[in-house]
């Protein structure tokens, strides 16, 4: 893991226009240049070379993949994903073929969809006879016994169907039962009488009849569901039959969506191909060595170091063992850091975490935690079709960390589901919530856990400014590492306030400190500050920035620096003062323990042992709920506004396996 | 006041505009009309909040399932801003709610109307309506199943359509057909409309009236130009279907336009008179082509659509006022609904094999 984002180059080749096809299935399959167009390098240069529409429009090709998908998705197959590419299979695509092929496929699904539309609605037609039939409603049904006199039964029996009705012989006997809807009668009694339809008059059949004609509903209604499934399965099995041609043009498709990418950074001679592209240090060797081999030694490369272009253009990757997956994502979800910064993924991680056991701590509870992380990663493993659901994978990866931690100060604070089971190897949180603090403990009371969480708070502000310290100090902005709000003067200003609010406290709020330094540290940092806007200026300047005049740069930097004393003052004291929320929560967790093992006390036997598992229950989702979110806002918000400026241009290279080649 | 409005509304404000949100970073729309076929729409909705359209394709096969199952989408939807509201708002989105049981009823009582009175078989069709319970406790089974027009009126007795629904005679049906039915309907439900929003309170009745008044003048130029226009209408039946409210019944440019002989009216002007920007070179050129209905009829679509695209502007410009009042509701149902709308209407011309720009071209 680096502890700063990696290291770039700036690759520019040159290779025969011959080879070119080659140099492409070399880089996919690397998958490590973040290409650039050339004309962003030296568009002095541009009128020399030429660009190249691809053959084939890269939209028509993500279409027809959209095309293979939606048709794979119809047969309930999962979409093939990048391991499913081989660059050795990278062919011209023949979108006529495919076309066909998919044109037909959907011709065939389309038919028996329809097909399966007309099981449907029969099955509905018979199953609303069913519900009349089952639910007592006779009222809606016209149900008659009796015999054809005319014509052939067949054919009432279709002209019945017509109706959605059914007409069924009576066994061993001449004798007809009609059953339709009573809605139908005005066209059914037509039709009857066409047939010579004679009612029967023996009542015990009449009586008989419903039950007789019920058997063969619901045979009718069992096939015709039985048809529809079939219909349901036959298009599985039909998109099923051609998967291996599908994933085979899905392939080809994406291969070449890839390939016309990567070519539309190209820029072209009469017969050389010119390309460039950021890579990170560590893969140059093996990039230049592909492009060699590929080319077979015929070109020409050359290595650009990051420092000779503008920092805000070079693509940021920064590396963090898997492990530290889910504070990747957090660092991910709130920006990219800025070029040759730190990598803020570690530091995320352990003011998470302690952040997360100082709310939330109790070992049963962090066990509870990742029990359900651990079940959820099982569930996912053992079917990784599976959408995610309100506990998502990322959610699991995290939840494996917040249940460690959890346990970790549960156990320091002495607390197992609320109860004391164990001795605190630290203190007792819960008894000191209550007011019985333990003797001989340096936390008593609750204004020393307040006081503890701003102590923590005050670490994890001075870790933010060194951090800055040591951005500002790569980045050679030595004006920002020394006079910014956020650099030593920053610090110092900081130190001096914290100095000073510690004394107060511990005057009984009665005076501040008079220490003979105090004084002139201020007004040496106060001036220092006003005069940063000077610096700034002058330094602006001699880099060839616009002049003005001394009225206006005063104005300025009188204004800047009035700006700047309010964030301070009111910014760090906010910011410090924010942690006492760390505080707020654990305090709120203990109590409402506290409350839950009174309640349950309150009830004898397994009343109360209900009271205690919903109490423990609640607790866990909402105080892991609040926990979770706060300790990231305090990540954001109070750690990340010292040193994450999120200038930074993600790092995103092409190839068969980056999810982002495809947003492109 | 202030806090009262923030209490109401914050919660549910929060949660629609995060839908919203969600909404118009969601591509279905542009998808489906992209896709070359319903096969690969239905694989659009697969991946979306629509999931549960493509799982009744898988099942059945069937477009109006798919259709039925996006009605009860629709209805949930409004339920659940009303569970979050309470007082005089929640009762505006109940009234709201209203419409799509109105419309429903309209749906059984043609049907109904097609098996009883024109004697045309309807068997499975029944199936496709919705049979739950909306709003008010209405027997749609007995009212599809119903062999007379009192045993319709009969299954309508707890509902407050009752009346209206009874106002009108076997007889009346026979003559006059359904139409006149369904604009009474209509009506009742407008006047209810206006009645409620009397009841809220001062902020949200300002919101609610200006949107609803602006809804029923574009319903109303609607109806100009659909009956006055397009179907050649006389001058009294079209007033008839005007509703009372809103500049376009009252005006003296109305009363113009339906005094001109049926075949003379020209229906630019009055919309251009409150909605300028649409374009008028079209119409001459339809009426002399040969296919004269099949022009007017798109020539009635493309006015229709122009005046639904105002109302969008307007419903998108709410978002951006007073969050604390019942107008982000009102959008987001409207965005909703559109939306909705639009996904049937792809969905149809896709089974019905037409193409993309046909569809947009219709859509618009």
């Amino acid at each position: 893991m680096n502890l700063f984002t990696r290291p770039m180059k700036l690759l520019t080749a040159v290779v025969l226009e011959q080879t070119s096809d080659r140099v492409v299935k070399s880089l996919l399959r690397l998958g490590v240049l973040d290409f650039v167009h050339i004309n962003k390098l030296d568009p002095g240069q541009m009128e020399k070379l030429s660009f190249r529409q691809s053959s084939v429009s890269r939209s028509a090709l993500q279409d027809m993949r959209h095309r293979v998908e939606a048709l794979l998705k119809q047969g309930h197959i999962t979409v093939p994903t990048s391991e499913v590419l081989d660059v050795q299979n990278l062919e011209k695509p023949q979108l006529e073929a495919f076309k066909k092929t998919l044109d037909d496929l959907t011709a065939s699904l389309l038919s028996l969809k329809e097909k399966q539309k007309e099981s449907n609605q029969m099955v509905m037609g018979l199953e609303e006879m069913q519900r009349y039939i089952k639910e007592d409603k006779g009222e809606y049904l016209d149900l008659r016994v009796g015999q054809i006199t005319k014509g052939r039964s067949e054919d009432l029996k279709e002209k019945i169907a017509a109706f959605g009705g059914l007409l069924e012989s009576v066994e061993n006997t001449d004798l007809w039962i009609s059953l339709t809807l009573r809605r139908d009668v005005g066209q059914v009694d037509p039709l009857l009488e066409k047939f010579g339809w004679m009612e029967s008059s023996d009542v015990q059949l009449q009586q008989q009849a419903i039950s007789m004609i019920k058997d063969q509903l619901g045979k009718e209604h069992d096939a015709a569901l039985a048809e529809r499934e079939k219909i349901e399965k036959a298009v599985d099995e039909m998109v099923s039959s051609q998967q291996a041609q599908l994933f085979a043009i899905w392939a080809n498709l994406r291969l070449n969506e890839l390939s016309d990418q990567i070519r539309s950074y190209f820029a072209y001679t009469r017969n050389t191909t010119l390309f460039s592209g950021w890579v990170p240090t560590d893969q140059a060797e093996v990039v230049e060595q592909a492009i060699i081999q590929a080319s077979e030694g015929q070109c020409v490369i050359e290595w650009t170091d990051a420092r000779q272009v503008p920092r805000n253009e070079v693509p940021v990757a920064v590396s963090s063992p898997k492990i530290l997956a889910p504070f990747q994502r957090m660092v991910n979800n709130y920006s990219t850091p800025e070029y040759g910064s730190v990598n803020p993924t570690i530091f995320v991680m352990i003011a998470y975490l302690c952040m997360f056991g100082l709310m939330f701590a109790d070992v049963g509870q962090g066990l509870v935690l990742l029990l359900v992380a651990l079940l959820g990663k099982y569930g996912y493993k053992k079917n990784p079709l599976k959408k995610d659901g309100m506990i998502s994978r990322n959610l699991t990866d995290l939840l494996i960390y917040l249940g460690i931690s959890a346990m970790i100060f549960g156990a320091l604070f002495g607390s197992y589901f609320g109860l004391s089971l164990f001795p605190a190897i630290w203190f007792n949180y819960e008894a000191v919530v209550a007011g019985h603090g333990g003797d001989g403990s340096l936390i008593t009371d609750v204004y020393d856990i307040l006081g503890l969480t701003v102590k923590f708070g005050i670490i994890v502000i001075y870790t933010g400014l060194v951090l800055n310290w040591i951005n500002l100090f790569r980045k050679k902005s030595y004006l920002q590492l020394t006079l910014d709000k956020n650099g030593l003067l920053g610090g110092v200003l900081f130190g001096t306030g914290l100095y000073m609010g510690f004394a107060f406290v511990e005057s009984g709020y009665q005076s501040f400190p008079s220490d003979p330094w105090i004084a002139p540290v201020l007004a040496v940092s106060l001036f220092l500050l006003l005069i940063r806007g000077f610096l700034a200026y002058y330094i602006s300047v001699k880099q060839g920035g616009k002049r003005h005049d001394l009225g206006t740069v005063t104005m300025d930097a009188i204004l800047e620096w009035f700006i700047d004393i309010l964030e301070i003052f009111t910014g760090y004291l906010s910011n410090t003062l924010s942690f006492m929320r760390v505080a707020g929560l654990g305090i709120a967790h203990a109590s409402l323990m506290q409350a839950f093992k009174e309640l349950s006390s309150l009830v004898d036997g397994f009343g109360g042992v209900v009271i205690f598992i919903l109490g423990n229950i609640l607790v866990i989702v909402l105080e892991g709920l609040s926990s979770g979110i706060q300790s990231l806002r305090l990540n954001y918000y109070e750690f990340f506004s010292r040193y994450f400026t999120g200038k930074g241009v993600a790092y995103q290279p092409v190839g068969l396996k980056n999810s982002s080649s495809e947003q492109r | 006041m202030s806090s009262d409005r923030v209490s109401l509304y914050g919660f549910i404000n929060a949660k629609l505009r995060a839908k919203i949100g969600l909404m118009r970073q969601s591509k279905v729309i542009e998808n489906l009309l992209h896709a070359s076929s319903l096969v690969e729409a239905v694989g659009v909705l697969r991946d979306s909040k629509y999931h549960a359209v493509a799982e009744a394709y898988d099942r059945t096969g069937d477009l109006q399932q798919m259709e039925l199952v996006l009605l009860g989408m629709e209805i949930s939807m409004y339920k659940e801003v009303a569970r979050y509201l309470e007082g005089s708002s929640a009762d505006l989105i109940n009234h709201l709610l209203e419409k799509i049981e109105i419309d429903n009823l309209k749906n059984t009582l043609r049907l109904w109307y097609s098996s009883i009175m024109r004697q045309r078989p309807i068997r499975h069709r029944s199936e496709y309506l919705f049979k739950e319970i909306i709003l008010y406790p209405i027997d749609w089974t007995a009212l599809i199943n119903a062999t007379s027009w009192d045993v319709v009126g009969e299954s309508l007795k707890d509902s407050p359509y009752h009346a209206t629904v009874t106002a009108f005679s076997e007889q009346d049906l026979q003559q006059s057909g359904l139409f006149p039915l369904e604009t009474a309907l209509d009506r009742m439900w407008y006047v209810h409309l206006m009645d409620c929003v009397k009841t809220l309170k001062k902020a949200d009745e300002e919101v609610a009236t200006s949107m609803f008044l602006l809804e029923i003048d574009l319903r109303n130029l609607i109806m100009l130009v659909r009956y006055g226009w397009y179907h050649h209408m006389d001058a009294d039946a079209v007033k008839k279907l005007l509703l009372p409210w809103g500049k376009v019944a009252s005006s003296k440019e109305t009363e113009a336009y339906l005094r001109q002989n049926a075949s003379e009216r020209n229906p630019h002007s009055i919309i251009n008179r409150y909605y300028p920007g649409l374009e008028q070179e079209t119409v001459p050129l339809h009426r002399e082509s040969t296919n004269y209905d099949e022009a007017s009829l798109l020539e009635t679509l493309k006015i229709e659509g122009y005046l639904a695209e105002r109302r969008k502007a307007i419903y998108q410009r709410m978002l951006a006022q007073d969050p604390f009042t019942i107008g982000l509701s009102l959008s987001y149902f409207f965005l909703f609904k559109e939306e909705t709308s639009m996904v049937k209407a792809i969905l149809n011309g896709k089974y019905y094999g037409y193409e993309e720009a046909y569809i947009r071209g219709v859509l618009v």
